[in-house]
């Protein structure tokens, strides 16, 4: 016979088990709610062979497996963030019972209510700022022989120089939307620009901001998005949303 | 401002889907990434696996999505010197390049006169 264990997905405020009816949940199991104190805790059941110690080592290290993972928890938390406040949990929290569950939940209680007051009515918004890409100097028709050594220097000077004169304003143009766009949201934070073999994109990522803006003001917002990428022609501004506030639920202070 | 968007009967809607504007859904895989590993509520939960020692393929995917803070706690910092991640790097490179190419081409020059 196999264990299993309850993996959590999100920890939530008044939410109606009934509305997780239909999302699946990982490995082909049911959503269950664990309630304690006022809480609710979005499980399901694992197979420890698989979400044990020694499989999640295995697994964490094979990228499709992983990948399915991390949509099927993000799935189960949008489907949580949409009904009820909701602050997601970090991929593979698992505890051996519901016993274990509520213990948490009881450990936690006091900052898991202040991290729900934070977040609760709130969604998170990503906007990204890129450069665009730089067109290639047409530099080649003059064969480099001919050229005298200063000359060759003098140029070679000016293109850096355009170059950090286009990536600074461009440095500018990004910290100006972030500041714009930090004004009409409730917090905004400023992630780790994404590395372009995890985007996929050739544009350097200029500026990677997480917003946290009330629910009913996600229009706006977007529309105060495309209003700055009108107004920058210069870069590319990417908004998606909305996310749960997975960037604002932390424990520690944002 | 209408927010009677009725999507599924069982249940109130706790926020307004956003209206008009059909906005691609989050589902860029870097994104998610980013916020199911490096994003959250970290609890400990009865099976411990410290997501930070993970090695191999997913640390190569951290690399990419830690704040820059956190690389520096653990003592990664290679990515200062990756021209890819690094845009006074690459300057720097840049001009190492170019000091290289002007000496040879002075040193060509001499030997040829």
């Amino acid at each position: 016979m196999t264990e299993t264990g309850r993996y959590l997905y999100a920890i939530a405020r008044g939410l109606d088990p009934q509305v997780l009816a239909d999302v699946p949940a990982l490995a082909g199991g049911q959503l269950e709610v664990v309630e304690h104190r006022g809480l609710a805790a979005v499980v399901s059941d694992v197979d420890l062979e698989e979400y044990g110690e020694e499989g999640l080592r295995r697994n964490l290290e094979n990228l499709p497996w992983l990948e399915e993972v991390a949509r099927g928890h993000d799935a189960v938390v949008q489907a949580t963030a949409t009904r009820a406040p909701t602050a997601p949990l970090r991929l593979a929290t698992i505890c051996l019972d519901d016993d274990g569950v509520r213990e948490r939940l009881d450990a936690w209680h006091d900052a898991l209510e202040e991290v729900l007051d934070r977040v609760e009515g709130r969604m998170e918004w990503s906007v990204k700022v890129f450069a665009r890409p730089r067109p290639v100097p047409a530099a080649a028709d003059s064969p480099p022989a001919a050229v005298s050594g200063a000359a060759y220097l003098q140029r070679k000077k000016a293109e850096t120089q355009a170059r950090q004169a286009e990536e600074s304003s461009a440095v500018a143009v990004a910290d100006e939307v972030h500041a714009s766009l930090a004004a009409r949201s409730v917090a905004g934070r400023r992630l780790a620009p994404q590395d372009p073999r995890l985007t996929g994109r050739a544009e350097q990522m200029l500026h990677n901001g997480a917003y946290l803006v009330e629910a009913e003001e996600g229009d706006a917002f977007a529309t105060l998005v495309d209003e700055l990428a009108t107004a920058h022609p210069d870069v590319v501004v990417e908004c998606r949303g909305p996310w749960p506030p997975y960037s604002f639920a932390t424990l520690e202070q944002p | 401002m209408s927010q009677s968007h009725d999507a599924t009967p069982s249940a109130r809607p706790y926020y307004s889907p956003p209206s008009a504007s059909p906005r691609p859904q989050p589902a860029n895989l870097a994104d998610i990434l980013e916020r199911v590993l490096d994003k959250g509520i970290i609890i400990a939960g009865d099976i411990k696996v410290n997501l930070l020692d993970i090695e191999l393929l997913t640390i190569k995917i951290r690399l990419l999505i830690v704040s820059v803070d956190k690389a520096k706690e653990m003592g990664i910092d290679w990515w200062r010197n990756d021209p890819m991640l690094n845009g006074q790097e690459r300057t720097l490179a840049d001009e190492n390049r170019e000091l290289r190419e002007r000496i040879e081409a002075l040193e060509s020059k001499e030997s040829g006169d």
